[in-house]
């Protein structure tokens, strides 16, 4: 979960990416096609667009959408996944629409919606909340299936209530899997609003990628890309990994072993 | 106080068999009985954890408060002792006297896995404390201790009972030796399915001494 054997020294990022700009460079000063702008071209573009101000706007929107949806699905996706992991009867009734929800392309939610409420935001935002959850209600399911039935027995003894339940023993327990529905939920979420935007709103970075890729400026194209790319990477370092690093502290006691 | 109906308990075939006993206020019952009789799972169908013996079972049950020491500490991990103290209704001044009480002051911002076994346990006796109970339930509170850690919370415990005359108490074990000095009432688990085989009232240490004798024939691996 830590990821601590899968991620490679810091240095390699500092020798693989400048490696491959300068792969990009050499390419696109060889080909010298408007298809291929060199790094320093996206640059300008993007110090244009964010001067201008339409960045700033184009990506606040797409990162309006990602919260919203990201907060209404992480919610009812546990919700539904608690449920489901406590109770036979509710998992036997709802595993079947689950299947078939998980099994649907992101891209026919998005049209249904569209189509029948019309290009507007709720309509917008609906489709990605659809998308994702059912991929975290299936992760938080794996962890409500595995609480640990020995601390159900003490809460049952003391008579802890419902809330004190939920938040003292379940959260805690859950909290690897409300992170992994997290992260993979970010990723998905950042994907799927782009296309909606593209499909259907007049803002944010997957409009303005529709309209670069109308004419053909692949410029635009890298550059909101790589504004992209910093804004979810800026999520993962400044939000995710603290929150990762402050709730599982309690798993790591040998530090002041009685 | 408390009153056992049992019917009997199926799990597959038949684990426990009729129980009938009532305990009253003051009762200190050690329930004795050879390794998976299903000691275990009388003292959780008492408590009402077992979801298959009816809530009639155990009449009186909803009016007390139970402490009850499993044999893990089952203190939450991820909380400090002061908080799994707070978290059953202790206030700081009673989790800090409690804490004293088993031996471990100074040990409340210290979580549960950082603790040795034995402290564990006696900070999972300490919640057990908090919800001053009318009746403790005690599962081996001393297997797996070495013998100071075990003879340390048998004096403890000991100390405890005396110190609350009303509080009953029912504690599972292996070793007739904690009935002679927790115990006035010795219940014996056998058979299949297991039901009570002997509900005795310890009067005096000659009695016990019988019970125990009876008992070293049946079992010899007991001590």
């Amino acid at each position: 979960m830590k990821g601590r054997a899968g991620r490679p020294p810091l240095w390699s990022y500092w020798i693989v990416l400048p490696a491959f700009l300068l792969l990009w460079a050499m390419i696109a000063w060889l080909l010298k096609s408007p298809l291929l702008p060199t790094p320093l071209g996206v640059l300008d573009t993007l110090i244009r667009e964010s001067v201008s101000g339409e960045l700033w706007h184009h990506l606040g929107a797409t990162l309006g959408r990602v919260v919203v949806a990201f907060v209404l699905a992480m919610a009812l996706g546990t919700a539904i996944g608690i449920v489901m992991g406590r109770s036979p009867t509710t998992n036997a009734l709802f595993d079947p629409l689950l299947v078939l929800l998980l099994n649907l392309p992101a891209l026919v939610t998005i049209i249904l919606m569209y189509v029948w409420f019309g290009l507007v935001e709720v309509a917008a935002v609906m489709a990605v909340v659809i998308n994702k959850v059912p991929n975290v209600a299936v992760t938080v399911r794996e962890g409500a299936r595995s609480l640990d039935y020995r601390l159900e027995e003490m809460a049952t003894i003391y008579g802890f209530t419902r809330w004190q339940r939920l938040r003292e023993v379940w959260v805690p327990q859950l909290f690897p899997y409300l992170m992994a529905a997290t992260r993979g939920g970010l990723a998905l979420i950042w994907k799927i609003v782009l296309v909606v935007e593209l499909l259907g709103r007049s803002s944010g970075v997957g409009f303005q990628l529709h309209m670069a890729f109308q004419v053909f400026d692949v410029a635009a194209i890298l550059a909101y890309s790589l504004a992209f790319i910093a804004v979810v990477q800026l999520i993962e370092l400044a939000i995710l990994q603290p929150l990762e690093r402050r709730s599982s502290r309690w798993r790591q006691p040998e530090a002041a072993h009685a | 106080m408390l009153e056992l109906r049992i019917a009997g308990r199926n799990f597959g075939q038949p684990v426990l068999g009729e129980v009938f006993a009532t305990i009253e206020r003051g009762d200190r019952i050690c329930l004795l009985g050879p390794s998976g009789i299903g000691k275990t799972t009388l003292l959780n169908a008492i408590a009402g954890l077992d979801k298959s013996v009816p809530e009639e079972a155990v009449i009186g049950r909803d009016t007390l408060r139970v402490g009850y020491l499993f044999q893990e500490h089952r203190l939450l991990p991820w909380r400090s002792l002061n908080a799994n103290l707070k978290l059953v209704g202790a206030s700081d001044q009673e989790a800090r006297s409690l804490l004293e009480q088993v031996g471990l002051s100074g040990y409340g911002h210290y979580l549960p896995d950082q603790l040795s076994l034995g402290m564990a346990r006696r900070a999972a006796l300490a919640r057990c404390l908090a919800v001053k109970p009318d009746l403790l339930l005690l599962d081996e509170p001393f297997a797996s201790l070495d013998p100071i850690m075990a003879g340390e919370l048998k004096a403890l415990i000991a100390g405890i009972l005396d110190s609350q005359p009303d509080m009953a108490m029912i504690c599972v074990t292996h070793d007739g030796g904690d009935a002679e000095i927790l115990a006035n009432r010795l219940w014996y688990l056998d058979g299949k399915p297991a039901r009570l085989q002997w509900d005795d009232q310890i009067g005096e240490a000659g009695i016990v001494e019988g019970l125990l004798g009876k008992l070293r024939r049946l079992d010899p691996t007991m001590s």
